[in-house]
């Protein structure tokens, strides 16, 4: 991806009282916008798409003005190939699934690349009204692959899904980012999903632009608590299942060379399974060989530490996966805690929690 | 009971006619249902009161109007009789245009109200899709709206059959020539003739009920 085009999105838009003001330049695989209910999300997205007309500014993808206040350019969105996911799917009801996917496709071919990552082959016949929620966005996804977008824009596309099945969504979308070399911007209100997802993101709050960076840092950026407490500090880990005992009451988890107990669920040993942990939950420990009641100590190095807070904020790298931490100003002084230091993440089996269940 | 060539001239006439007038505006219709329905434009409040004025005005009156517009001495009437030397009223042109004023109200309302219930959003997704607004129009709107479609197609081409006081203004009530079921039954109570009534009146509800049930069996999946 390392000449994939740049989006450089500057423009405001009123509606009302409500003014969305954007200056920003998306340069990453998939970028997040993250963001409160009425925070000016859908707006954005709209006016990238082209279905709404900012009041100025300028939007330019690579090298193409798509709009342009002063020029008076305003690209239709037909014109911009932009594959669109929207929350509720928008499925146009009187079409099978097969023709709501070739609705967009420049060219009609059989088989697409689009069909087999989401696997929806085999409901290619069916009509929207007869597919569950699950499959019924997939398709959604699938149809915006197959017009062969230079880009895929998503709103919130997990937002109308019931907590199970978001889960096994995620997958696919993880697959959708692997496969196809275009963009992605993923609007979503929950850290979780930007968190599984984006390599860049962007927290916005009453139509401005209020943090941006890679997700775990946000997740400790003082400036993303007002979103972040909606939800909780909680990490999200998305992690295959290695073993599993009933009997004990726990399963296994593996996080990279280390593993991570939990308490026991009935997902099977190689699925995903999506827990999370709140950021106090996590106990620091310079050393591994402690005797403990909890049962997991996973060996971490501090990536970041931010202490313009309340509390020091650390940013633990645990194999390849970050941490947020949340401890006092007083334990890091005396644990001597810096960037760079090597330190044990002790977390009880009981702290973690098994994410939309 | 035989049917006399005077009954058979009026039935055939008013069906003609309804098909007719269903021909010149279902087109327009469309055009002005979509305008109605999914566009804002400076005047549509006037345009949306001048489409619906006569359901709501006595046909006599939209007769009378179309009569002082279509006349020899009207504004369009004598600029038609002008050009092209021939006369509009009383003729069977102004039973068609008769028809079709006062039922293109009720087969515009049918549209707008089917293509409203057609969502924005789904329309905006078709044009994310690369579609042109033609093409979002005859793929989404119209096949999605399309029970109001046929619905306003339906009253409008029932309210053709069975009009009455717009074509006796403009059209007279002439035999063979501008007399519709409507105006032969009107013509046969007056002339005492009863069982003529009974018969016209039993073909035209069979004609009606047959017109909306075909329509139904060839649209309810």
């Amino acid at each position: 991806m390392a000449d994939s085009p740049q989006i450089k999105l500057d423009f405001r838009k009123s509606l009302g009282s409500f003014t969305l003001d954007i200056n920003c330049t998306l340069a990453a695989k998939v970028s997040a916008f993250l963001g409160p209910s009425g925070s000016g999300k859908s707006t954005l997205l709209n006016c990238i798409s082209g279905t709404l007309a900012p009041d100025d500014g300028e939007i330019v993808f690579g090298e193409e003005v798509l709009y342009a206040s002063a020029a008076k350019i305003n690209l239709s969105p037909e014109k911009r190939r932009f594959g669109y996911v929207f929350q509720e799917g928008h499925l146009f009801p009187h079409l099978t699934v097969a023709q709501n996917i070739r609705y967009g496709q420049p060219k009609p071919r059989k088989s697409s690349a689009a069909i087999d990552v989401l696997e929806i082959a085999e409901f290619l016949q069916r009509y929207p009204r007869e597919l569950s929620g699950g499959q019924r966005q997939r398709v959604a996804i699938a149809r915006a692959l197959a017009m062969e977008p230079r880009m895929l824009l998503m709103d919130e596309p997990l937002a109308s899904l019931d907590s199970a099945l978001k889960a096994r969504i995620i997958p696919y979308l993880h697959h959708v980012k692997d496969t196809f070399d275009i963009p992605i911007l993923y609007i979503t209100h929950a850290f979780s999903e930007a968190m599984a997802l984006a390599d860049e993101a962007f927290l916005i709050a009453n139509g401005l632009i209020i943090a941006n960076g890679e997700p775990y840092r946000l997740l400790t950026a003082p400036s993303a608590m007002p979103i972040a407490q909606l939800t909780g500090v909680e990490n999200t880990l998305f992690l295959p299942v290695t073993a599993s005992d009933k009997a004990r009451g726990l399963t296994l988890l593996e996080i990279g060379n280390q593993s991570l107990v939990i308490p026991y669920t009935d997902i099977g040993i190689g699925e995903i399974a999506p827990v999370a942990v709140r950021a106090e939950d996590i106990i620091i420990s310079l050393e591994p060989d402690i005797s403990i009641s909890a049962r997991n100590i996973l060996k971490g190095t501090i990536q970041y530490l931010d202490v313009k807070s309340e509390y020091t904020w650390l940013s633990i790298l645990v194999e390849w996966h970050h941490l947020a931490v949340k401890v006092t100003h007083a334990a890091r002084k005396q644990l001597q805690l810096q960037e760079g230091s090597e330190v044990y993440c002790v977390i009880k089996a009981s702290a973690i929690n098994l994410l939309w269940d | 009971m035989r049917i006399t060539a005077a009954e058979v001239a009026a039935l055939s006439l008013s069906i003609k006619v309804a098909l007719l007038s269903l021909i010149v505006t279902f087109p327009l219709g469309l055009l002005v249902g979509w305008l109605l329905a999914k566009r804002t434009f400076p005047g549509k409040a006037f345009l949306n009161t001048l489409v619906m004025l006569p359901l709501v005005l006595p046909p006599i009156i939209s007769g009378y109007l179309l009569l002082i517009l279509l006349g020899k001495h009207g504004f369009i009437g004598r600029f038609i009789y002008q050009t092209f030397g021939v006369e509009i009223v009383f003729s069977e042109l102004s039973v068609v245009i008769a028809v079709s004023v006062i039922s293109f109200p009720l087969l515009v309302r049918g549209i707008v109200t089917g293509m409203e219930a057609v969502p924005v959003e789904l329309e905006n997704a078709a044009r994310t899709l690369g579609a042109s607004p033609i093409k979002v129009f005859w793929t989404i709107t119209l096949p999605m709206a399309h029970r109001g479609v046929i619905g306003g197609t339906i009253l409008g081409f029932s309210k053709s059959l069975g009009e009455f006081g717009a074509t006796i203004m403009v059209a007279g009530n002439i035999p063979g020539k501008t007399q519709t079921m409507a105006l032969a039954i009107f013509s046969a109570v007056h002339l005492g003739e009863d069982v003529s009534v009974y018969r016209l009146v039993f073909i035209s509800t069979v004609v009606a009920f047959a017109a909306i049930w075909l329509t139904e069996r060839f649209t309810l999946r």
